[in-house]
């Protein structure tokens, strides 16, 4: 039972992970008071290319720092239409996704299938590696999950709970005309926001195959980065609650693992829907059992609002 | 501050939306061709290929009959569904439904094809209308954001078929992978190997035109789209008139997979929805709102399609057309925002206002 339970967290620390970064870009870019539907393309991309760099150069690092780049970059064209030009945020999303999922795919093509040349290793943190059930989670994986789970929402949550630059980032999401009128710089505030976020669909892209997935194929971002955006919407725009939920979610697919794993009599098509079906679960149920939630959890007041200036 | 040499209109004039559009889709284009350059294809080559193999032959007009089809309908789907401010991005999946309901119809009963295809085609749209029915309740009573769990139910009809074309419903006879056996039914061929789904798609379409425009629903419909506060203050149902759009929403990307699995594929087969539910969006947002302008859109949707062929057959992969037309989108989201800006006169143009 232990070992079951051990092996379990493990899987759900690993599998989060991806889910965990991403949502916590698009807290940032949704606090700003933009949706980036382009999550998911922005992960393939991540994904696909940290796979083409560690096959020129052997380092997991590069790696990432290359997933990270053309998340950003990517980012940034989405940020170029929906900040910049104003353009309709749904669609420069979708946009974003359809060119990230189609571009991934005629890259990856003389890459699907094949073992990632390089991976991030196991790192054993000494005696807090030996604590039951949470050391071999948290502890003696790859060297990436303590940032994701700990450094990156401590600090995220610090600058913007904490900090009058995370005052003034709120403020560019809830009301952008009186931020303006403070002499906070809206459209810079939100475009960088918005290419951070994107950045880090691209990090945890890049995480997928170097971590958790070490093999490229098309499709292997399976909705993810949807689900990142479900998250965020669930955990009402919070970056720690957001990285636990995460958390929550990679148990969700640990448990369809371990049903294959033990063969349990479903099928694993049936256990392969669990993490779709949980996220529908999860944000619609809160909504309809405690109807206050929806005011405690409310989406930044200006989200997925352009902001003009000179129109009132 | 820079002086204003533009400003926004609240809504922009139709002939400038059209011409900036035209300017983005050569833009793309022209950035298409580039890419292809330096991928070392030749773009001119491949344009003239595509453009023969398209509208130059008679099958090239026959495929692109058969991609405007399901089109018609996903664009449909979404675009009646943006008439009253939502985003259905689940036709994918209720087209999956609609599909697997079809299939379910046809292996499970036995009649003539008079019988079985009208049963077939209720079974499509109640399948459609079912997948839709948790965001749809979702959306009215608890104001659930209904892109997230239209989309996600995707996921789970991809699955689905999965399952069932490997799994219960897997082909005995000839052995085909992910797929069913051949339906026992077809919807007859008009016109070389175009079905006469076609034709009623493009009815389906013009009649919706109607409905939205001529009569009271479609009338509030607009209206709750507009202004909900205004509407409810009116006196709309806007919950139940929400309900009833997104159930007819999906009830058109269900029909579309009908017709699809019942007219060009002849089986259930994982993928088949071919992003066609994706591609509605696209559509529907080409179409601005408008029912008869999905007719135009799915046609131009549909050369990018069967474009996408002629490009496989050039060692590019079909995924490129996927690529390609979120170019196009971004590119026309970017000039229908510009269509909203009007010099101002006696101001020396300085670029837009900041």
């Amino acid at each position: 039972m232990i070992a079951l339970l051990t092996g379990m967290l493990a899987t759900a620390v690993l599998a989060g992970g991806v889910l965990a970064l991403a949502a916590l870009g698009e807290v940032l870019a949704e606090r700003v008071g933009v949706t980036n539907l382009g999550v998911e393309g922005l992960m393939a991309l991540g994904a696909v290319t940290a796979v083409m760099t560690v096959s020129a150069v052997p380092s997991p690092w590069v790696g990432l720092l290359v997933a990270g780049l053309v998340g950003a970059a990517g980012g940034m064209m989405f940020a170029f239409g929906a900040v910049v030009m104003r353009a309709n945020q749904v669609l420069c999303g979708l946009a974003t996704t359809f060119m990230g999922l189609g571009l991934s795919t005629a890259l990856g093509h003389n890459y699907a299938g094949q073992p990632v040349a390089t991976t991030f290793g196991h790192v054993s943190v000494p005696v807090l590696s030996s604590i039951p059930v949470i050391g071999p989670a948290l502890f003696a994986q790859n060297i990436l999950i303590v940032p994701i789970y700990v450094l990156l929402p401590a600090l995220v949550h610090f600058v913007m709970f904490r900090t009058r630059h995370g005052l003034n980032m709120r403020a560019v999401g809830e009301n952008p005309a009186a931020a303006d009128a403070a002499g906070i710089p809206v459209m810079a505030m939100r475009f960088w926001y918005v290419t951070l976020g994107g950045a880090m669909a691209g990090l945890a892209g890049g995480y997928l195959t170097l971590t958790y997935v070490p093999v490229w194929s098309e499709g292997m971002v399976a909705g993810r980065g949807w689900i990142a955006l479900a998250l965020v919407i669930f955990a009402g725009y919070r970056p720690v609650i957001v990285t636990l939920s995460a958390l929550l979610f990679g148990l969700v697919t640990a448990l369809s693992f371990v049903g294959q794993a033990h063969n349990w009599p479903i099928d694993p098509a049936f256990l392969n829907m669990l993490p779709y079906l949980g996220t529908m679960a999860f944000i619609i149920v809160p909504v309809v059992v405690w109807h206050r939630m929806r005011r405690v959890m409310a989406a930044p007041a200006a989200l997925a609002q352009p902001y003009y200036r000179d129109v009132r | 501050m820079a002086a204003r040499a533009f400003q926004r209109l609240p809504s922009a004039p139709a002939g400038r939306i059209l011409a900036l559009r035209l300017v983005a889709i050569v833009l793309s284009l022209f950035i298409i061709a580039g890419v292809l350059a330096l991928s070392g294809h030749s773009p001119v080559t491949l344009a003239d290929l595509v453009l023969r193999s398209t509208l130059g032959s008679r099958f090239g007009l026959e495929d692109l009959a058969l991609f405007m089809c399901p089109l018609l309908l996903t664009g449909a789907a979404v675009t009646v569904c943006g008439t009253i401010g939502l985003w259905n991005i689940g036709a994918e999946g209720q087209f999956y439904a609609g599909a697997i309901a079809a299939t379910g119809a046809a292996l499970g009963l036995h009649g003539p094809a008079i019988v079985l295809l009208p049963v077939m085609t209720i079974a499509g749209i109640l399948g459609g209308m079912a997948w839709i029915t948790v965001p749809t309740l979702a959306r009215a009573y608890a104001g659930v954001n209904e892109i997230i769990t239209t989309l996600l139910l995707n996921f789970i009809a991809s699955l689905l078929t999965y399952y069932l074309t490997t799994g219960p419903w897997r082909d005995r006879i000839s052995g085909a992978q992910v797929s069913t056996q051949r339906l026992p039914v077809a919807i007859p061929e008009m016109w070389g190997i175009v079905h006469w789904g076609f034709p009623v798609a493009i009815v389906i379409v013009i009649g919706l035109a109607l409905v939205l425009s001529r009569t009271r629903w479609g009338y509030e419909i607009r209206i709750g789209g507009a202004n909900p506060e205004a509407a409810r203050y009116a006196g709309i149902p806007v919950r139940l008139r929400i309900i009833s759009v997104m159930l007819l929403s999906g009830g058109l990307a269900g029909l579309a997979g009908m017709f699809e699995v019942a007219g060009t594929v002849h089986r259930l087969q994982g993928g088949m929805a071919n992003n066609f539910g994706y591609l509605g969006i696209v559509v529907a947002v080409l179409a601005r709102g408008s029912c008869l302008n999905v007719i135009p859109a799915a046609l131009l949707m549909a050369l990018i399609l069967d474009s996408g062929i002629v490009m496989q057959t050039q060692q590019l992969s079909a995924s490129v057309v996927l690529a390609i037309t979120g170019l196009i989108l971004f590119m026309i989201a970017i000039g229908d925002e510009l269509a909203h800006y009007r010099p101002v006169a006696g101001t020396a143009p300085k670029g837009k206002a900041s």
